[in-house]
């Protein structure tokens, strides 16, 4: 590690909280669609997407940081992708808003702590975009460092990776279930298509 | 969603950066197509 010391290793732990908090986040979405029974829309899995996308920004981060090439241009793409995909994410989320803003629209799936995952999704990529900027403007001190190899911070820091990885798995096997042999989700989901097709 | 997990794995291996970030922007492309096509397929609007 060099004698930066904590002002490396907090954005290290930083995108690491990204990357498990988005992941966590994914696993409640699971939560939601198998345990509760509720069908995610095509605005729904677009912004899991951009939840993806965006967090891929984090990992680009922190393998290059666990490698040890990262350098000041390579820590400005990996958040600018970061920021990008937020920035595509939430605006999935505004339309999403927008579609059911009228009065008396009961939105679409039930509400979670008084909000519906689109509007919680909106906050959870503003978050995203105001940590990236922050993040772009305290460089280069804000690059990240990674722990020493084989220390435990780095076996956390590759069980959260794995996590991720494991989610995105997770993802790819539920939205061609739910996808069956289409290339689009249907607008308004009420079975898992695959499902369907197979059994005819 | 397969082409995202599959940049994780690249990245996840050491894959060329270049590589890497090329199929994120295809995957950006990819998304904001989707996005286009959900938002006009059901109501026939143009943008």
């Amino acid at each position: 590690m060099s004698g930066r010391g904590a002002w490396g290793l907090i954005p290290f732990w930083g995108l690491h909280a990204w990357i498990l908090g988005y992941s966590g986040v994914m696993l409640s979405a699971f939560y939601i669609q198998f345990g509760k029974g509720e069908f995610p829309c095509p605005l729904c899995m677009l912004q899991r997407y951009g939840m993806f996308l965006s967090t891929l920004g984090a990992l680009f981060v922190v393998m290059q940081a666990r490698r040890g090439v990262l350098t000041t241009s390579r820590y400005a793409q990996g958040l600018g992708m970061g920021l990008i995909g937020a920035l595509a994410g939430a605006s999935v989320s505004v339309r999403q808003i927008a579609l059911h803003i009228t009065p008396g629209d009961p939105g679409y799936g039930e509400p979670v702590f008084g909000l519906h995952l689109y509007t919680w999704a909106f906050i959870t990529f503003t978050i995203v975009m105001i940590f990236c900027g922050v993040m772009l403007m305290l460089a280069p001190k804000s690059i990240p460092v990674a722990p020493a190899a084989a220390s435990v911070p780095r076996h956390l820091s590759t069980a959260i990776v794995w996590v991720f990885l494991a989610v995105a798995a997770a993802n790819v096997v539920a939205i061609i279930v739910l996808e069956g042999f289409a290339w689009v989700l249907p607008d308004d989901p009420s079975s898992y298509h695959l499902v369907d097709q197979l059994t005819g | 969603m397969t082409l995202l997990f599959g940049i994780g794995v690249l990245m996840w291996r050491g894959a060329n950066r270049n590589l890497v970030i090329g199929l994120w922007v295809l995957a950006l492309v990819a998304m904001l197509g989707l996005f286009r096509y959900h938002v006009t397929s059901a109501l026939d609007l143009s943008f």
